[in-house]
């Protein structure tokens, strides 16, 4: 259980750090997209317990059954959609920028400055 | 108790929207363009004229209203819905973005014909209205996160309307990647809280919170913190909004920097006071106004040095948002005679900056779109072809800088008085010159825009169509009213809402039953008392002639001060240190240098003026690193304060 | 050379033509069972609208302008919100609150008996697949500006 822990906030961090680092404007999107999965990651992990079943309304429901907590994935499908729009629109903004400046690199897109 | 005001709320967010998905399905066929222009005003007013309504049972009648979503009401003291509250802080705020979501409707009716594909103008503005009263009036954690990146989303789109001009693209790209990456700290903050208290509900998260802190919950309180500060624009995560106002169409500028930082200021505001409960935590204090001392710091300094019309208003935007975060930094100190006049001088400079800021965005987009630029080397001497506009932003210029008996001048008095008597007396000093310096900046702005030499190219431009003169009008009467009647304004509506604030018990009982929120904190909770004395009063007239002296003096030192014959005006033609150096060929008229009071100033404090200009490098990966570093020290001071 | 290209898009066409009714179906059944097992509006539709992707893949740019009809597609995407919202207000009109349950019925597990949610499943669903779908064939469209993949196609 601990190992989920660990790697979601190893991704999150490795997201962070693509996004300050690099120079392509494809490759930041990217990094935005995989701190969205860290966060996700996180956030399933969160609602786990120990020796509990999916969810599920059945039909064939007893009294006293143990669920694992539904509340956090109803949240990371939220999430997910949200990170989906997130990638949607920045590709679409670096297809324009393509067509203005002739280049994706973020040393030459800086005409707004000081 | 359903009575007739309690589905109130969610009509006030719902209308906007439906008009939304009608005004889509109506695509883009020209002959539908006016239906589209008259449901969005029409929804618009809808939702502000049922806030209208719920003034009187919140505010007058001091009744909270509590509306649970899918009718699934508390069970064993338990939340299990999502929970709308309306108390009079929320309807405070969200009045003000009702009725300048109004005004901006009617101004885009003009402004914006020249644009096609305007159906889907319509339906991103209207997306953004009802989102951003739909972020002020929930009492969820999680549902003002999915509120917040609805608005984000219409908000970035909106910027990159005009994608046929470059700059409109590149800011869109950076608000993105700096607006994303701020989303993801308040999420992770949201899920480290979640984790803790297993409960997503605002009243509940206060009422199991109180006063003991786990190190995870101190570490949410600082990503959340970051977060909200990226929303809110405190310095070092100012950079989007220079750019995103800059390139946006003014009647959407108006919106983004008047009235979102005022949504972000809110969540931080229920944040500190309500989860957290740091009132009387001197660290805490000195945090917010140490954030707040330099945001106005950076801010204004900026502002003095730009050449571009729109980005020098949204520089001066973020030095306001510094007044306001210094206003309720004094709200959480230990003594209660402060504290009170600190909020509500933080209060109502939230009202006064949305007022004179929305106007000067109209103003400036009245000349946008009549002339076609906004550089000030190229405009001039436009006031005697557009009169009304010289008058509407003459009279935002002074409101800005706080001279009566305008609205600027109440709220800024009383937060000199609280930093002065919170015992932070350099923060006063530093909030004095910062209102000279933004008077200064501004006063360039009109002698290069509206007063002057006319310039060739702009020979008959024409007044502004009515239909965008009737917003400004409506802004600069509220203005003019609200500084002259201050204590009206402010026994109806500033008092009850700073009471509400820091009156925790009662929301806590209204969402579950009498008697919860002292079971949980196992004392009695106490009703706070409102007693403040406000040290002297204004008379007009008096202030006015002072202020006008210590302005003078500051000009008249500046100008031959310690270092003399440096800073004479242009026809002084054997010091030519500073002057434009064109080569040997004729050179332009540069009307910018002689109009500019503190050019002599910036030539002395050089290194300090280039350094900051040369730091805003305009590379988005600066930008990010900023943001992380801003969120490193906040951690760091937390953990080893608490 | 030109053999291989041939076999290559025979391959890719033969199993389109065996995945593409499977994915619909799986898509329609997870959005119905909404409520019953993992999946519900969003999921399912997401899986109808990678049915553009897999007709883009086997047949080509042409033949997706020719399947789908953009403009109709912005146009579902509106009918499915409005939908959303009507179905929410029926709990207004009964005299509860926003988004209240009313046409439940008694037994749980069988697949009419979620009431609302099973009619807002759909509304969801029918949004998703409009919006994605539209999204997909305007990113697609882009690729195309440039005339180098168009002599690929005609052989």
């Amino acid at each position: 259980m601990l190992l989920n822990y660990i790697g979601s906030f190893l991704i999150i961090i490795l997201g962070l750090y693509i996004t300050i680092v690099k120079k392509n404007l494809i490759k930041i999107v990217i990094g935005m997209s995989l701190m969205d999965s860290g966060i996700n990651l996180l956030l399933i992990s969160i609602g786990f317990r120990q020796g509990g079943t999916a969810p599920i309304f059945m039909s064939d429901l007893k009294p006293g059954a143990f669920f694992v907590d539904p509340v956090p994935q109803a949240l990371t499908l939220t999430s997910i959609v949200i990170g989906a729009c997130v990638t949607a629109l920045a590709l679409s903004l670096v297809i324009k920028i393509k067509a203005h400046y002739g280049s994706i690199d973020a040393d030459k897109v800086r005409r707004l400055n000081g | 108790m359903t009575s007739y005001f309690s589905n109130l709320p969610i009509i006030a967010i719902l209308a906007p929207f439906l008009g939304a998905f009608l005004v889509g399905l109506m695509g883009g066929r020209k002959k539908l363009l006016n239906v589209q222009r008259s449901i969005a005003i029409a929804t618009t007013f809808t939702s502000f004229l049922s806030l209208i309504y719920l003034i009187k049972p919140v505010i007058l009648d001091k009744y909270i209203v509590a509306y649970w979503m899918g009718n699934w009401k508390p069970e064993s003291q338990w939340a299990i819905g999502i929970g709308l509250e309306v108390d009079a802080f929320s309807l405070f705020t969200a009045l003000i973005i009702a009725a300048a979501c109004f005004l901006s409707a009617i101004y885009s009716f003009k402004y914006m014909e020249e644009d096609n594909g305007l159906d889907k103008y319509y339906v991103l503005f209207q997306l953004l209205s009802a989102s951003m009263i739909g972020f002020v009036l929930t009492g969820d954690v999680f549902n003002m996160y999915v509120m917040l990146e609805i608005m984000t989303f219409a908000a970035i789109a909106l910027t990159s309307f005009r994608n046929h001009l470059y700059k409109s693209v590149e800011a869109g790209f950076k608000y993105i990647v700096i607006g994303s990456l701020g989303s993801s700290f308040i999420l992770l903050g949201t899920i480290l809280l979640y984790s803790q208290l297993h409960t997503l509900n605002l009243a509940q998260m206060a009422a199991l919170l109180h006063g003991n802190y786990t190190p995870v919950s101190i570490l949410a309180l600082a990503f959340m913190l970051t977060g909200y500060a990226v929303k809110a624009f405190m310095v070092p995560c100012h950079t989007w909004p220079v750019d995103a106002h800059m390139a946006a169409p003014s009647s959407i500028s108006m919106l983004l920097s008047g009235i979102m930082s005022k949504t972000g200021v809110y969540a931080l505001v229920r944040i500190l006071y309500m989860i957290y409960q740091s009132t009387g935590r001197p660290e805490m204090e000195f945090l917010i106004i140490f954030w707040g001392t330099i945001t106005m710091l950076v801010g204004i300094t900026m502002a003095v040095v730009q050449t571009d019309f729109k980005r020098l208003l949204a520089f001066s935007s973020v030095s306001q948002i510094g007044y306001i975060m210094v206003g309720f930094g004094v709200g959480l100190s230990v003594n209660k005679g402060v504290a009170v006049v600190g909020t509500m001088g933080a209060l109502f400079h939230m009202l006064n900056h949305a007022t004179f800021k929305s106007l000067l965005f109209l103003c400036a987009g009245a000349v946008l779109h009549q002339t076609g630029t906004t550089d000030l080397n190229k405009l001039g001497g436009l006031s005697k072809k557009m009169p009304y506009t010289t008058a509407f932003f003459i009279i935002g210029t002074l409101s800005i800088s706080g001279i009566p008996p305008f609205n600027g001048f109440v709220s800024k008095w009383l937060i000199y008085q609280a930093s002065f008597e919170a015992g932070y007396a350099p923060v006063t000093i530093i909030a004095l010159m910062a209102s000279v310096l933004t008077l200064a900046s501004l006063i360039k702005v009109i002698q290069s825009v509206f007063f002057g030499q006319l310039k060739e190219e702009y020979k008959d431009v024409k007044e502004v169509p009515l239909f965008m003169r009737i917003p400004m009008m409506v802004l600069s009467a509220i203005c003019i009213i609200v500084g002259v009647v201050p204590n009206f304004v402010s026994k109806y509506l500033i008092e009850p809402a700073a009471f509400s604030i820091y009156n925790i018990g009662n929301y806590i009982d209204v969402m579950f039953e009498k008697g919860y929120a002292a079971k949980m904190f196992k004392e009695t909770v106490s009703i706070p008392s409102m007693d403040y004395t406000l040290a002297g009063y204004w008379n007009p007239l008096s202030w006015l002639i002072l202020f006008m002296i210590l302005l003078i003096a500051l000009i008249l030192f500046f100008s031959f001060g310690y270092k003399s014959s440096n800073n004479k005006v242009i026809d002084d033609l054997i010091n030519t240190r500073y002057e434009t150096f064109t080569g040997g060929e004729k050179e332009d008229y540069n009307h910018l240098g002689e109009n500019d009071m503190f050019w002599g100033m910036r030539q002395d404090f050089g290194r300090y003026f280039r350094f900051i200009k040369g730091a805003h490098s305009g590379v988005v990966n600066d930008y990010v690193l900023w943001v992380v570093a801003a969120c490193a020290i906040v951690t760091i001071y937390l953990f080893t304060l608490m | 050379m030109k053999k291989n290209i041939i076999i290559k898009n025979s391959i890719i066409k033969s199993c389109a033509n065996i995945t593409l009714p499977i994915a619909l179906i799986l898509g329609i059944y997870v959005i119905l069972h909404g409520h019953l097992s993992p999946g519900g509006g969003f999921q399912g539709g997401v899986l109808i609208a990678g049915a553009v992707a897999i007709v883009f893949t086997a047949y080509g740019y042409k033949e997706v302008l020719s399947l789908f009809n953009a403009e109709r597609a912005k146009t579902f995407e509106d009918i499915g919100a409005l939908g959303y919202v009507f179905l929410g207000t029926l709990g207004l009109i009964y005299g509860y609150t926003f988004c209240t349950n009313v046409l439940w019925h008694s037994t749980p597990g069988k697949l009419y008996s979620s009431g609302t949610i099973f009619w807002m499943n759909f509304a969801v669903g029918y949004k998703v697949l409009a919006g994605l779908g539209f999204l997909i064939i305007m990113l697609v469209s882009n690729l195309y500006q440039t005339s180098e993949y168009e002599d690929e196609e005609e052989k």
